[in-house]
């Protein structure tokens, strides 16, 4: 279920203790039901376990301009699992084979999982 | 021409063959620096390549020994290099290298990035990630990451110039202000062959000692970046491959068998 929605659930079950829901409620809802594209975060952790340690990190919102960032020194999650507890949902894993064994040669960071979010 | 002389000691170049940079900070005369406000962005072959910067930067003492240390003499001078300039808040560069990361463990191209103002963290820095000069990557393929652990922002005080190994990861980082970005790029190269002839205090080569393993590289990477380490530092010694072996020198010394079975007593 869409994070989002699972939000606006709670504050109108809180709310209903206390008075009505409105028309503006019943509003919000339909824009949260409208079909918002997902946002998308790279976690690229330390190996195939998603219990891993995470060294690189990214969010992609479709719907926000590219504009200047902060750097960020630390990840949003410790592991690709605790994502996975606040709602993220694995899209694609890091694919063994893919990851071709060189003897001496390193080549790209760490395994990617991409992840998608309706937020 | 006077000779150049080198500058880096062994442990200086150990250090630059793990980190695949070094920061020669502030050593660029404010009076040059401030000549730089007007170079217009692009290639700049002609103001590179004019008598004041080769004078001033590309033969001054303390970047041209650290270039003499890693290229040997008598090394190859550019010619021309590029100015990039960024004016306007800009979301910055992706993560890519100008070169074939992880190429060959030879030492043979330096690419350096001049500073004549400062550069702060929201100025749009240079972005680099130390040691990824030894990855073998499709540069295109780099492009999605973000954050990288162990991702280094060059902050730098005018006059800065940054040594690299051709090849190594960076980018122009996010710009928030509007304060004019200036870094100027070009690179030396090597027409000697090999030999360790930076400062040295005694002539018999000493082993590679190796540098802690970058936060962002797994155990396994970590080791077979030492592997490599060992190869580089062997080549810039000019240590032949039948040399290095006779001494086992691909590998680190505690890894070796070096005691025959048949000559060991047990009591």
């Amino acid at each position: 279920m869409k994070t989002s929605i699972q939000e606006w659930l709670k504050a109108s079950r809180e709310k209903l203790l206390t008075a009505a829901l409105t028309g503006d409620d019943l509003d919000r809802l339909e824009e949260l039901l409208a079909d918002r594209p997902p946002t998308i975060l790279y976690l690229t952790a330390r190996s195939t376990n998603p219990r891993s340690g995470i060294v690189g990190w990214v969010v992609y919102d479709p719907l926000t301009p590219k504009e200047p960032m902060p750097l960020s020194s630390s990840s949003p999650y410790a592991c690709v699992l605790d994502a996975v507890a606040d709602g993220w949902q694995i899209v694609q894993y890091p694919i063994p084979k893919l990851y071709e064994y060189k003897d001496l040669e390193n080549d790209y960071i760490g395994f990617d999982f991409i992840l998608e979010k309706h937020i | 021409m006077a000779d150049i002389l080198p500058t880096l000691t062994d442990d200086a170049v150990m250090d630059f063959i793990a980190s695949g940079y070094i920061r020669l900070d502030g050593v660029i005369s404010d009076a040059f620096n401030r000549k730089c406000t007007n170079v217009p962005p692009g290639p700049a072959k002609e103001f590179v390549g004019s008598p004041d910067f080769l004078r001033e930067v590309l033969l001054h003492p303390t970047v041209a020994g650290a270039v003499r240390s890693l290229l040997g003499h008598n090394f190859l001078v550019p010619t021309g290099g590029h100015h990039h300039l960024f004016n306007a808040p800009y979301a910055g560069q992706d993560w890519h290298s100008d070169g074939i990361s992880g190429a060959g463990y030879e030492i043979k191209e330096l690419q350096c990035y001049y500073y004549p103002s400062a550069v702060g963290i929201e100025d749009g820095p240079t972005i680099i990630l130390p040691g990824s000069h030894c990855r073998s990557v499709n540069r295109d393929a780099i492009a999605h990451y973000g954050d990288l652990l162990g991702q280094l922002a060059l902050l730098v005080i005018p006059g800065s110039v940054v040594l690299t190994r051709y090849g190594i990861w960076h980018k122009a980082g996010p710009k928030f202000t509007s304060t004019p970005r200036s870094m100027i790029k070009f690179s030396y190269h090597r027409k000697s062959p090999p030999k360790r002839d930076w400062l040295i205090e005694s002539e018999t080569i000493p082993e590679y000692v190796d540098r802690p393993g970058y936060t962002y590289a797994s155990g396994v990477e970590s080791y077979r970046d030492l592997r490599r380490r060992i190869r580089t530092w062997n080549w810039l010694c000019g240590l032949t491959e039948a040399e290095s072996m006779v001494f086992d020198r691909w590998r680190p010394s505690y890894e070796t068998g070096v005691q025959p079975v048949e000559e060991i007593t047990i009591h």
